[in-house]
């Protein structure tokens, strides 16, 4: 466990096969704006475990893509968007956290409509390390 | 006579019991200051009832909010945006007993934040005495970190024509000033989950926002702005101690948003914030209201509460939207945001 701080390394070990089953019905409308209020939905959550491609740890909000293969061997690309820097930052959640390659399962909201996107509530990496992005109370 | 003794108080009911039931409904109306705790928080908001021809409806902290009168029996369901971006509703039920409300209210939706269910109970608004203006300065200088306490987070509010108009072209994912690093400006910023520093000059206070790294100034002196001051987003503004409340007028402001649902805000809109210390100098709460009768047709209503900790720090924030523009670019949108222009200032 690379950071201490974080919890619940075990909880979120599993849940792969799961995940796999949404991506079938979850596909993005073509040239949909995202005219919505929100981007995600509070309703439903999702476990998605990929490989990292893209990280853009930077304001406005924080980024990663990672490519998660669907239950048809297909490659799809999601995007997870965590809080702003400063407040993972402070949680010892930094830019080499998570790198490009790494091997990660998020755990979030799911975009509305069906897009491939995620609002981070944990990333888990290989070795165990949750990092954990959670609102203030 | 029994029967008929029975037969009499059948019928005093009947009549006295719609008599009543005006009676109690009519005692409804007025502003009401509307206290609410979960097991996390205790929220505070002005709630004003009104009755016209056709029927009840209330305003909390400015904003529109469903309401059923009943009796003495009462019903109010007013909407908030957590601070994870999802909209969820408050739903009271409580009753009207020796001129105060009380009862009990819940969640309604899915939020990230989860309420637990619990009391409310409401008082009428009492005015600030007149009496005690004189200026009682306190120091409230220092670091602060933002609490969850206090406010409603009233998610719609009640919108002139103009400011409906404004709001029914807007789309927050591409508008909102912050997805392109720029500041979304006051009164939003004040009312971020971000900490703050205060320093105190001889003539004005410096405040030092972590979002966006913002800064404005409080001139105490009353000076007005130079007349060749742009408008900004954090404005010019005016502070004065009445007693040991510190009062902000901003005014000097650019054109912004209210908040993510993209509710305009005009140049021409007065924001007033009043600060208040607690007595032990470790919490800092303040009420911000913003006057702009171009949008809004009553003023919408934020709260505040900040705490001293020793170990706040302000954090750098830089911002670079390349991650936006790129995913527009990428989905095929660049045309129609540029054609959009016109919705960003």
């Amino acid at each position: 466990m690379r950071q201490a701080g974080y919890i619940d390394r075990a909880r979120f070990a599993a849940p792969l096969l799961l995940a796999m089953t949404f991506c079938i019905f979850l596909t993005r409308p073509a040239l949909s704006h995202h005219s919505f209020t929100a981007e995600f939905t509070a309703e439903k959550t999702a476990t998605l475990t990929g490989t990292v491609t893209q990280v853009w740890f930077r304001n406005p909000h924080v980024r990663y893509l990672f490519a998660v293969t669907n239950a048809e061997g297909d490659e799809e690309i999601w995007d997870a968007r965590g809080s702003p820097v400063v407040w993972l930052a402070r949680k010892g959640w930094t830019k080499t956290s998570i790198k490009v390659g790494d091997v990660v399962e998020i755990y979030g909201f799911l975009g509305r409509d069906g897009r491939k996107m995620l609002s981070i509530m944990t990333v888990t990496l290989e070795d165990g390390t949750v990092f954990v992005d959670r609102v203030p109370e | 006579m029994i029967a008929k003794t029975v037969c009499k108080l059948c019928l005093t009911c009947l009549f006295a019991l719609p008599v009543s039931n005006m009676a109690a409904e009519a005692d409804f109306a007025g502003r009401w200051m509307v206290s609410l705790q979960d097991q996390k928080r205790t929220l505070v908001g002005l709630l004003e009832l009104e009755r016209s021809e056709d029927g009840w409806t209330a305003f909390l902290e400015g904003g529109p909010a469903q309401v059923e009168i009943d009796g003495n029996r009462i019903v109010v369901i007013a909407d908030s945006r957590d601070v994870r971006g999802f909209v969820f509703d408050r739903k009271l039920v409580g009753s009207l007993e020796n001129d105060a409300m009380s009862g009990t209210y819940q969640q309604i939706g899915s939020a990230a934040q989860k309420e637990a269910p619990g009391p409310w109970h409401a008082e009428r608004e009492v005015a600030v005495a007149a009496a005690d203006t004189t200026p009682k300065p306190v120091d409230i200088t220092g670091m602060w970190t933002a609490t969850q306490e206090l406010d409603f987070r009233k998610y719609t509010m009640a919108l002139t024509p103009a400011g409906k108009e404004w709001l029914e072209n807007y789309l927050p994912y591409y508008d909102q000033p912050d997805v392109r690093c720029t500041s979304i400006g006051l009164p939003a910023i004040a009312t971020y989950s971000f900490p703050f520093e205060i320093i105190g000059s001889e003539n004005r206070l410096t405040m030092i926002y972590e979002y966006s790294s913002k800064v404005r100034r409080i001139w105490l002196d009353g000076r007005q702005a130079n007349k060749f001051m742009p408008p900004s987003r954090m404005g010019h503004s005016n502070g004065r101690w009445e007693g040991s409340t510190l009062i902000i007028d901003t005014t000097l402001l650019d054109k912004t948003v209210r908040d993510f649902r993209g509710e305009l805000i005009s140049e021409n809109a007065r924001i007033e914030e009043r600060y208040s210390l607690s007595e032990d100098g470790n919490t800092l709460s303040a009420v911000l209201t913003v006057f702009d009768p171009d949008n809004y047709a009553r003023p919408p209503v934020r709260r505040r509460r900040w705490v001293r900790k020793a170990d706040t720090e302000i954090f750098p924030y830089t911002c670079d939207p390349d991650s936006f523009y790129l995913t527009m670019y990428e989905d095929g949108e660049m045309d129609m945001y540029i054609e959009r222009t016109d919705q960003r200032f």
